[in-house]
C-alpha cells in the first residue's frame, strides 16, 4: 500500500523533552517506512506551529498523519481543521496521547516512559496505515419547527426560549386551558406516533378529533407530573385528599382547609415510586410556611422519607420548624397507613423515635406528583428510553442534563422526575434553547465513523436491531440488516455483538483495534 | 533469566473511561507504566475476540473501562461491555486460564482516583498469577 505519513512530535512546551529523549523518537519516526516528514513543534495547539505543520504537509503531499501530543479532545478540533486545509482527511489523522498516558503518570520512571512512548509511536504508525478516509454528509432540515409537548411551567419556558433562536414553536397541550406563548398553540392535542430522526421528525398528532402529521426539527418533552389523585392502599381509606398545588390554590384564594393538615411526600407511599426526588421540597416548605403564617393555630405535619431542601431552602426548613410545623420521618418499614374504619387517622412509624404515631387529620395533602402516565405513549412514539419511575430518561447527566439519548429530542421539568416550579422553569429554558439551536442549524451532519453492514455475511438474526439504543439498524428490503446513517452515533455496540461479524465500524475496525493492542504489547517496558 | 515486567492492556471508552484516565494523570497521580491503553468509541464495541487476542499476544491481564452503567454516554454501552467481559471470563474458565485476568470497570470522567486503583489492581493480578502458562515475573 502506498501512503505518505507526516509525524508531528509536540513538545507540549517543555513537558515532553523533560522526560523523553525527543531525538530518539524523531529518529524512530523518520526510520519508519512511508514517513515523509517529521516535524517537532513547541505546541501543536499554537497557531504558528499549526501553520508550520500544514505548510509542511502540503509540501510533502502527505495523505495521513500521526500526532504525538495530548488528550484527543483538547487538541483535535483545531488540528483537524488545519489538516483539512492541507488536504488531509480528518479520519486519517491518528492522535497518540503521550502527555497524559506516558509523561505525566510516569515522572519517576524516565526509561520505561521512553520505551512506552516509542511503543505508542509504533502503534500509531501501524494504525495510521490501516485508516481509511471517511466523509461526513449533510442533510438539510425540512422545517424550523420545534414541537413542545405540554404547556405547563417548563413547556412554556421552553417555547419562549426556543422562539428566541428563531425557531417556529408549536405548543401541544392536552387540556383546553388558554395560555400565552409564542408560535402556534394547539389545545386538546396529543402525540400518538412519530418517525424520523433529529432534524427531520414527522409526528402524528391528534388535535381534537383530527389526526394530523406534523413535521418538525426538534422536540421538547415537557409533559410534567402525572397523578392528581391518591393511589394504592391510602386511596381506599381517604377519599378527599388533595395534591399540593390544590392546597396552594386554596391558600391563594384566601381559604385554609380544615386542620390538622398532614402533608405526605408521595401519593402512594407503599408503591414502587418511592423516590427521594418525588417530593417537591421547596414547594412543600414554601406552602407550609405560608399556611402557618395565615393560620398559626392549624396543626401541620409533614410526613416524609427524606428531606432534600437544596441550598437556601435549608433556611425554609428551619423557618417552618420554628413556626411549629412537625416533621415526621419514616422509612420503608413503617410507611404511612390509614385504617379504613378510622379514615381520619394516619398511622406512621417515626424512624427517629421508632414509635408509631397516630396523627388525626382534617385534610390529607400529598406533595409530590409522580411522572406522567402519558410519558409511556410519547416514549414509544419517539423511541426514547424511560426511567424506572415512569419518567423520561435523560442522557448522560453531566453532559446532557436536558437531552434524551436521541439527538433532537429534549426533555425538561417534571417529565424527568417531580421538581419545583423554579427548577422546572430553568430546565424548560435550557431545553428550549437547546432545541432552538438544534433547529437553527438548518442541516444535520451525519456519517464518518459509523457502522456498515456487509450484507453477504448478514443472517438477519435481529441482534443488532435489538441492541442498538438509537434504533439505527433495521431489516431492509433484501431481508438483510441495514444501518440508517442519520441515526447511527458510531458507538459500535452492534459491531461487537454481531454473531456473524457482518457489521463493521469505520475508523474502529477489528483489525485496527487488535493491531494497536498487538503493537503496544510488542514494546518491552 | 531476564526479569519480565507485567503487561496489561486496557480498553478504554472514548467518553468517561479515557477521560477518567486523563484526569488522573492531570491531577498528578502516578500509576504503573505497564498499562497500555487502547481507545474504543464505547465499551460495547469491545469484542470478546479483542480481549482474547490481547491475551494471546502476550498480555498478562486485560481490563475494560467504561462509563458508569446508569450514566453511559451511549445509554447501554457499558452494560453491553460487561456482558462481553463476563462471556470471555466463562470462556477462559473453560480453557483453564484464570478468569481474574480479564476484568470490567466503570468510572466517571470526574473520578481522578479510580484509574490508578484499577491499574494497581490489575498489576497485582498479573504479578500474582504470572504469565499465562507459568513462568517468573518481577
Amino acid at each position: 500500500m502506498k501512503a505518505s505519513i507526516q509525524v508531528v512530535l509536540c513538545k507540549c512546551c517543555t513537558e515532553m523533552p523533560a522526560l523523553l529523549d525527543m531525538a530518539k523518537l524523531e529518529k524512530l519516526a523518520s526510520d519508519a517506512p512511508m514517513v515523509m516528514s517529521v516535524v517537532t513543534v513547541d505546541a501543536a495547539c499554537d497557531g504558528k506551529d499549526l501553520a508550520r505543520i500544514t505548510s509542511e504537509a502540503k509540501d510533502k503531499e502527505v495523505d495521513r498523519a500521526v500526532v504525538l501530543a495530548c488528550h484527543k479532545k483538547d487538541i483535535s478540533p483545531a488540528l483537524l481543521k488545519a489538516y483539512k486545509r492541507a488536504g488531509v482527511n480528518e479520519f486519517m489523522v491518528e492522535l497518540a496521547n503521550i502527555r497524559e498516558e506516558v509523561v505525566l503518570p510516569h515522572l519517576n520512571e524516565p526509561e520505561r516512559a521512553q520505551k512506552k512512548a516509542e511503543a505508542k509511536l509504533r502503534a500509531a504508525l501501524n494504525r495510521v496505515t490501516m485508516l481509511e478516509p471517511l466523509e461526513k454528509s449533510m442533510e438539510p432540515m425540512g422545517t424550523k419547527n420545534v414541537v413542545v409537548i405540554g404547556a405547563g411551567v417548563s413547556g412554556q419556558a421552553a417555547a419562549h426560549a426556543a422562539a428566541k433562536s428563531g425557531a417556529h414553536t408549536i405548543l401541544l397541550e392536552k387540556s383546553g386551558k388558554s395560555l400565552k406563548a409564542p408560535g402556534v398553540i394547539l389545545t386538546h392535542s396529543q402525540v400518538i406516533g412519530g418517525k424520523g430522526y433529529g432534524g427531520n421528525f414527522t409526528l402524528k398528532i391528534k388535535a381534537g378529533e383530527k389526526i394530523e402529521d406534523l413535521d418538525c426539527a426538534a422536540i421538547v418533552i415537557a409533559t410534567g407530573g402525572g397523578w392528581t389523585q391518591l393511589k394504592g392502599p391510602l386511596a381506599k381509606a381517604v377519599k378527599d385528599a388533595i395534591p399540593l398545588y390544590k392546597l396552594n390554590e386554596l391558600l391563594q384564594a384566601g381559604s385554609v382547609p380544615k386542620g390538622p393538615i398532614v402533608v405526605v411526600d408521595t401519593p402512594d407511599p407503599a408503591g414502587k415510586t418511592l423516590k427521594v426526588q418525588d417530593f417537591a421540597w421547596d414547594e412543600t416548605l414554601e406552602i407550609v410556611i405560608e399556611l402557618k403564617k395565615r393560620s398559626p393555630e392549624t396543626q401541620v405535619f409533614v410526613v416524609f422519607q427524606e428531606m432534600r431542601a437544596f441550598g437556601l431552602s435549608e433556611l425554609a426548613y428551619k423557618e417552618a420548624a420554628e413556626l411549629g410545623v412537625t416533621f415526621v420521618r419514616y422509612d420503608k418499614s413503617g410507611t404511612p397507613k390509614v385504617d379504613p374504619k378510622m379514615p381520619s387517622k394516619l398511622a406512621v412509624k417515626d424512624s427517629s423515635q421508632g414509635e408509631v404515631l397516630n396523627l388525626s387529620f382534617g385534610t390529607l395533602v400529598f406533595a409530590s406528583i409522580p411522572a406522567n402516565p402519558d410519558n409511556m405513549a410519547i416514549a414509544e412514539a419517539l423511541k426514547i428510553p424511560m426511567s424506572v419511575d415512569g419518567g423520561v430518561r435523560r442522557g448522560s447527566v453531566q453532559r446532557w442534563p436536558v437531552s434524551t439519548p436521541r439527538p433532537g429530542v429534549f426533555v425538561c421539568g417534571s417529565a424527568l422526575f417531580p421538581k419545583s416550579r423554579e427548577v422546572a422553569k430553568v430546565e424548560g429554558e435550557a431545553a428550549g434553547t437547546m432545541a432552538g439551536e438544534f433547529a437553527a442549524k438548518g442541516a444535520i451532519e451525519f456519517g464518518g465513523s459509523i457502522a456498515e453492514v456487509t450484507s453477504e455475511k448478514c443472517s438477519a438474526c435481529l441482534t443488532c436491531v435489538r441492541t442498538c439504543p438509537y434504533e439505527a439498524p433495521f431489516i431492509g428490503t433484501a431481508s438483510k440488516a441495514e444501518i440508517r446513517k442519520q441515526l447511527c452515533q458510531g458507538c459500535g455496540m452492534c459491531v461487537g455483538i454481531c454473531p456473524s461479524k457482518a457489521i463493521e465500524l469505520h475508523h474502529y475496525t477489528d483489525d485496527q483495534i487488535m493491531e494497536e493492542a498487538r503493537t503496544l504489547l510488542g514494546g518491552d517496558f | 533469566m531476564a526479569e519480565r515486567k507485567p503487561k496489561i492492556v486496557g480498553f478504554c471508552c472514548e467518553r468517561h473511561g479515557m477521560d477518567a484516565a486523563v484526569l488522573s494523570a492531570r491531577t498528578g497521580k502516578q500509576f504503573d507504566a505497564s498499562v497500555r491503553l487502547v481507545q474504543v468509541p464505547c465499551t460495547g464495541r469491545v469484542d470478546g475476540m479483542h480481549l482474547l487476542k490481547a491475551l494471546e499476544d502476550g498480555a498478562d491481564a486485560v481490563f475494560v473501562l467504561g462509563c458508569l452503567e446508569k450514566n453511559c454516554y451511549y445509554d447501554t454501552g457499558s452494560i453491553e461491555g460487561r456482558k462481553r467481559v463476563n462471556y470471555v471470563k466463562s470462556m477462559l474458565e473453560e480453557a483453564g486460564v484464570e478468569k481474574e485476568r480479564v476484568e470490567m470497570f466503570n468510572a466517571a470522567s470526574t473520578n481522578a482516583w479510580a484509574f490508578p486503583d484499577i491499574v494497581s489492581k490489575m498489576v497485582d493480578v498479573a504479578r500474582k498469577l504470572g504469565p499465562i502458562g507459568g513462568g517468573e515475573m518481577q
